[in-house]
């Protein structure tokens, strides 16, 4: 595959090239950073620890203050990143398989009958509602813990699986797959070996969208009283504002909002940048 | 392009067809010949679903029922603690010496709203048998009754009439129709809160023509005879007019229990001697969350009365004891405080082994010393300040102050906090990080919820409970919550309870032996000496002998360590200059709402006192 | 044409199953109990064994599901088990209010949305094409709860404008109606926006690539000519698709959101409170008409293209 390596290494360079690409970039690497420390224990550990005062202003000890609670804002803002990150990852990386392995077999057998059994399937998933749905899992796996997590890959994998299945319809018929199907390599080699490698700078953007779109909406579920169950999020910390705000504290809701907002938008950024270096059309 | 256009139109042409079908029923806020009606606009933090009287278990349903329906008697407006007065009956019941009968006259003449229900869409006059109609209503299984509790076993013959299968045609030896105007209930043993019983709006009077009519959907159309009638209800708004025909009763404002001294300054003088209803239109405005209302509370031409929200209370308040509103609040607004009939608790489950009783004494002993520590981390004065603004009433045992005294005369120890003390139990009782059991608290999803859970486990941390044993359980609905409660799977149970009527037997039984989930007894407390006392007290008549058996079963409660409890809510309310009236949520509940008025534009103009 | 429509909606009867039989299954059969909440305070076991019954819980799963498809058929799904209400009288009250407050934002965000579209695309790589960038990458990454919230406080309350209404409903006058839905207008345009602007950049950039544009670009065709006659009539395609398959989502879940904070009886708070209290006649109604919904858009967007199209053959 001599092509791909030039392919990855042009892409590479071209991303190299893109200043916005590069910071925002860093930006999702800093989140991530904070994340993994939540995950080791680092910090953010006081998150749900009630201190003396409630409402305290900004401090050195409370560098964000405190809620009504008195629970330190900045620990619970910084804990609801690996939150967010552990949903993001999950339902990225997991929708993202599926929506490849269903995508390809559907490509590779389009026409057929397990083509008509997938195609059904995402157009029935697409067809419900996506919070009735969620809320609807919620509910069907009586608050267990990853509810959430599982709707999300259960709805998201559907746009994955169609670019797939699109790109797997073009690829099958060039020349390098005929000549594998004819020298006789089984189906599935053909399309987990030859065929899918080939969609994964597709797919790679894919799970940046649905990184972004999992994010966001865990803040709606949280909001609704849908999503994270033991632990605190983003979604949770604004529902706490929402009543907060009209009373003059914008601690949490600034606190919660700007660190979703910044990560958000250097995700999409990053995404985009992502979405040039890997679009074999584009000439800069 | 032309296409284009062509498919915008048509989408256009659907959407506006549609939008005309879903026209509403709102009335102008003008008369026909342009004067103003007289609006007055309610906000409630929560909304009712169903206002069949057999189903309005909640205080939002109850408060629309009270102003659709009648019932036999009410509570005087102003007198407080709250006292019972006839409403629709022509006076107290007559009652026999035994205490088994009460004798009820009801008021002539008194007439259903219009409706198609009835022949000529006129409404008939209200009877005796009607009464006795609704009262059978919740006795028939096809009902599913939420309040049969209040009379199960009481009145003769008619449980039985139930499960014989429930045919109104016959009639129940209990619920004896005299004559027209006269009911006679018959009891099978005596029951001194029924009076209470035929004040809440379980016993609203319904005509059968409409249960006849409108089935099911009686839940969303009642058909009553109380001041207002409904003109237009739905998930965010319920829209009432004046009865025209609603009974004529002028106000005797010093027999409703008025006091210059306390109710001065809110207009009330003007009631004197007119009858209610005073409005044309009452609106209610169902808002859950507390930012919406607060805005449009204080937007100026949009809901009229509201409460105010925790997070507002500095805002609001000059001071917390006692309580005093900032001079500018005083200026635009009228104010009053309530604290509420009924209180909060965290109830432990005494059907756990590990937690509750256990037929081994020694580990019996260890349980109790563990509930007891639990109590003892509580933090009542935080809990206070953080949810409840640092106004609710704390106070030791179970019967809350709006009931009775009771509380004055227990030991204020069980609500005050000893970190020494609870982790001296522990010790003493063997208890260790590692041998402490995993307690599951549950609690319905919400941000208030979560975080009463948060502090909660933040309390118990302080001695030494590890967080990681204090599981939360969420449920997103409160019908799975209340699941989960009723087969007794969770081991920390927050609880509201709201008293029905003003008398302590209404939260006593919370803790009756008999009463054991499904029932109400939701911490599963089981002691025979309670029980026996219970039973005692049922049939007693209200007393200070009476009250000293209360008082030994609180203390029973109190000392094996049960549950956490209490907190009565004191709610701060606010409502708007030109409204006339003196709110309440509590006992009184909806039947204040009869009793509004509103400035008319040329009385604004004076100033106010 | 009639035939057509026919044979369309027989192979729709394959979604429409799949629908409903996965939202039975979470909905209803694996859905909240409902009993425990009608019980009210103080219950007994056999109150409790009567409700069951009334609700249907104690029937075997394939009974309650073939119950279901002939309520489907039959458009009969009874009473609410929340407020008694007849089920299609209540989606008859209120899908029309959901309509009537997602459609001008609906509408006027993806006509905006085009138009900053075709701007973008037309001066590409300008700082007109930048900034709109810009500005899409922003909308699109404010979460919507924090639109709702912030201008709820700006235009409606006194801490802001204080010119429109907090709460409420009504659509007896064209003014009233104006009154009531231009701030949640605002915040559905202001969320979708981003999503839409970008969306469409990328299908006129796409097109404006092809040749036949170039050529009239090189001909001297004025700007406005292309982009208009063949540069957006050429893109229809993939702008009807969007806008179609949003369609079932806008009358059906309507923006629960909004309804809530701005206390709009529409279908979305009430399908909402069907989830949240396991009101099952409701749920199995709401589910059954997105479904066919779904089916008869799938059809209609069918027609559309063979319209913009005509090489699109209906088959």
């Amino acid at each position: 595959m001599s092509a791909g390596e030039s392919f990855w290494s042009k892409a590479w360079r071209k991303f190299l090239g893109d200043r916005f690409g590069l910071a925002s970039a860093g930006i999702v690497l800093g989140y991530f950073v904070i994340a993994l420390g939540v995950w080791l224990d680092l910090w953010g550990q006081q998150w749900s620890t009630l201190t003396s005062g409630s409402n305290l202003p900004m401090s050195s000890a409370h560098w964000f203050g405190t809620n009504l609670s008195g629970q330190d804002i900045f620990d619970r803002a910084i804990y609801s990143t690996k939150t967010a990150f552990e949903i993001g990852l999950s339902v990225a990386v997991l929708s993202t398989i599926l929506g490849a392995i269903l995508g390809a077999i559907s490509g590779f057998f389009a026409g057929r009958w397990s083509d008509e059994v997938i195609l059904w399937l995402m157009g029935t998933l697409d067809s419900i509602p996506f919070y009735l749905f969620v809320a609807a899992v919620a509910f069907a796996l009586q608050g267990h813990p990853l509810a959430m997590h599982a709707a999300m890959i259960a709805t998201f994998w559907t746009t994955t699986a169609r670019v797939v299945r699109g790109e797997v319809m073009k690829l099958k018929e060039l020349e390098f797959i005929e000549a594998a199907r004819a020298i006789g390599v089984p189906q599935h080699l053909i399309i987990f070996r030859h065929i899918l490698p080939n969609t994964s700078h597709l797919l790679l953007v894919q799970a940046t969208i649905v990184f972004v779109s999992a994010i966001k909406s865990e803040v709606i579920l949280s909001f609704l009283g849908l999503g994270v169950q033991d632990g605190v999020s983003w979604g949770l910390m604004i529902a706490e504002s929402t009543q907060e705000v009209i009373v003059g504290q914008f601690k949490n809701f600034f606190a919660a909002s700007g660190m979703l907002f910044v990560l958000v938008m250097a995700f999409n950024l990053f995404s985009d940048a992502l979405q040039d270096a890997l679009d074999p059309k584009k000439v800069h | 392009m032309r296409n284009h256009a062509v498919t915008y139109l048509a989408t256009l042409l659907v959407a506006l067809g549609l939008v005309a079908c879903g026209k509403g029923t709102d009335q102008p806020a003008t008369g026909s010949d342009g004067s103003a009606l007289k609006v007055y606009r309610h906000s409630m933090d929560g909304a009712p679903t169903n206002l069949d009287p057999v189903h309005s278990a909640t205080i939002y349903a109850n408060f629309l029922v009270l102003n659709t329906y009648d019932t036999l008697y009410s509570y005087k407006y102003l007198t407080r603690p709250y006292a019972l007065k006839p409403n629709l009956a022509a006076a107290m019941p007559e009652v026999s010496q035994d205490g088994l009968t009460y004798t009820i006259r009801i008021k002539p003449g008194v007439r259903f709203v219009d409706d198609s229900a009835f022949a000529n869409g006129q409404g008939r006059e209200l009877v005796a048998s009607d009464v006795a109609y609704s009262l059978k209503r919740h006795f028939d299984p096809s009902n599913r009754s939420q309040g049969s509790w209040l009379w199960a076993g009481r009145i003769k013959g008619l449980d039985a009439w139930g499960e014989n299968g429930a045919d109104y045609s016959q009639d129940v030896e209990g619920l004896e129709v005299i004559d027209k105007h006269t009911l006679a209930i018959h009891l099978t043993k005596p029951y001194p809160q029924l009076t209470y019983t035929l004040a809440v709006g379980f016993s609203a009077v319904v005509p059968h023509e409409a249960v006849t009519k409108y089935g099911r959907e009686l839940s969303i159309r009642p058909v009553g005879s109380g001041p207002f009638r409904m003109a237009k209800f739905d998930t965010a708004k319920a829209v009432l007019e004046a009865n025209p025909h609603f009974r004529q009763e002028p106000i005797d404002l010093a027999a409703e229990g008025f006091d210059p001294a306390v109710h001065g300054g809110l207009g009330l003088e003007a009631i004197e001697g007119r009858s209610p209803p005073f409005i044309d239109r009452l609106e209610i405005d169902f808002i859950l969350e507390t930012a919406a209302r607060w805005n449009s509370f204080t937007k100026g031409n949009e809901i009229q009365f509201t409460s105010v929200p925790v997070e507002q209370t500095d805002t609001v308040l000059d001071s917390r004891d006692p309580i005093e509103l900032k001079p500018d609040w005083t200026e635009r607004y009228h104010s009053t405080t309530g604290v509420e009939a009924g209180f909060v608790f965290t109830s432990l489950n005494m059907d756990k082994p590990y937690l509750g009783h256990n037929d081994d004494p020694q580990q019996d002993a260890r349980n109790r010393e563990l509930r007891c520590a639990m109590r003892d981390a509580m933090d009542w004065t935080a809990r206070n300040n953080r949810f409840y603004s640092g106004i609710g009433v704390v106070f030791p045992g179970i019967v809350p102050p709006a009931a009775s005294d009771l509380h004055s005369k227990l030991s204020q120890d069980s609500v005050s906090r000893n970190l020494e003390r609870a982790r001296a139990r522990l010790k003493k009782a063997g208890w260790t990080q590692d041998n402490l059991p995993t307690l599951e608290y549950g609690f319905q999803n919400s941000v208030t919820s979560r975080q009463l859970f948060e502090q909660f486990r933040g309390f118990m941390a302080d001695i030494g409970y590890p967080s990681s044993k204090i599981k939360p359980v969420s449920f997103a609905t409160f019908g799975d919550y209340n699941k989960a409660i009723k087969t007794s799977q969770l081991d920390v149970i927050p609880m509201g309870w709201g008293l029905d009527y003003p008398d302590s037997e209404n939260t006593l039984q919370l803790f009756y032996g008999p009463n054991h989930t499904p029932g109400s007894n939701n911490s599963n407390y089981s002691n025979p000496a309670f029980d026996a006392l219970f039973e005692k007290t049922a049939v007693m008549q209200p007393g200070p002998e009476r009250e000293e058996l209360y008082l030994d079963m609180s203390q029973m409660v109190v000392d094996d360590c049960v549950t956490i409890s209490g907190l009565s809510r004191n709610r701060i309310y606010l409502w708007h200059k030109d409204v006339i009236g003196l709110p309440d949520r509590e006992i009184l509940g909806g039947f204040w709402l009869r009793y509004v008025d509103i400035k008319s534009a040329d009385d604004q103009t004076t100033p106010a006192s | 044409m009639l035939q057509y429509t026919l044979k369309k909606l027989l192979a729709g009867l394959p979604l429409i199953l799949g629908v409903t039989f996965i939202s039975f299954v979470l909905m209803v059969y694996f859905g909240p109990d409902k009993t425990y909440e009608l019980a009210g305070k103080n219950p007994t076991e056999e109150q409790i064994a009567q409700i069951r019954a009334d609700l249907g819980y104690d029937q075997p799963f394939f009974k309650r599901y073939t119950n279901y498809v002939i309520e489907l058929a039959t458009l009969n799904f009874g009473h609410s088990d929340s407020t008694g209400e007849r089920v299609t009288r209540l989606l008859g009250r209120t899908i029309p209010i959901s309509l009537a407050l997602t459609l001008p934002g609906f509408v006027l965000g993806n006509v905006i949305g085009i138009l900053l579209a075709l701007l973008a695309a037309y001066y590409r790589s300008t700082w007109i094409d930048k900034s709109i960038m810009t500005f899409a990458v922003v909308g699109m990454s404010v979460s919507f709860l924090i639109i709702i919230i912030g201008f709820q406080v700006m235009f409606s309350s006194a801490y802001g404008l204080n010119m429109f209404p907090v709460r409420g409903w009504s659509m007896d006058t064209l003014g009233e109606y104006l009154y009531y839905v231009t701030v949640p207008t605002l915040a559905i345009v202001f969320v979708s926006l981003g999503y839409n602007t970008r969306f469409y950049r990328a299908v006129i950039v796409e097109e404006l690539g092809k040749d036949h544009i170039r050529t009239a670009r090189a001909y001297g065709a004025s700007a406005r000519s292309i982009l208009l006659k063949r540069v957006l009539k050429n893109s229809m395609i993939p702008i009807i698709t969007r806008i179609m398959f949003s369609i079932p989502l806008v009358v059906i879940s309507g923006s629960l959101l909004i309804e809530s904070y701005f206390g709009i009886p529409g279908v979305g708070k009430v399908t909402y409170d069907a989830i949240t209290t396991g009101d099952q006649p409701v749920l199995k109604a709401v589910v059954g008409a997105t479904a066919v919904l779904f089916v008869v858009v799938l059809i209609v967007t069918d027609v559309l293209y063979r319209l913009f199209d005509p090489r699109v053959e209906l088959k």
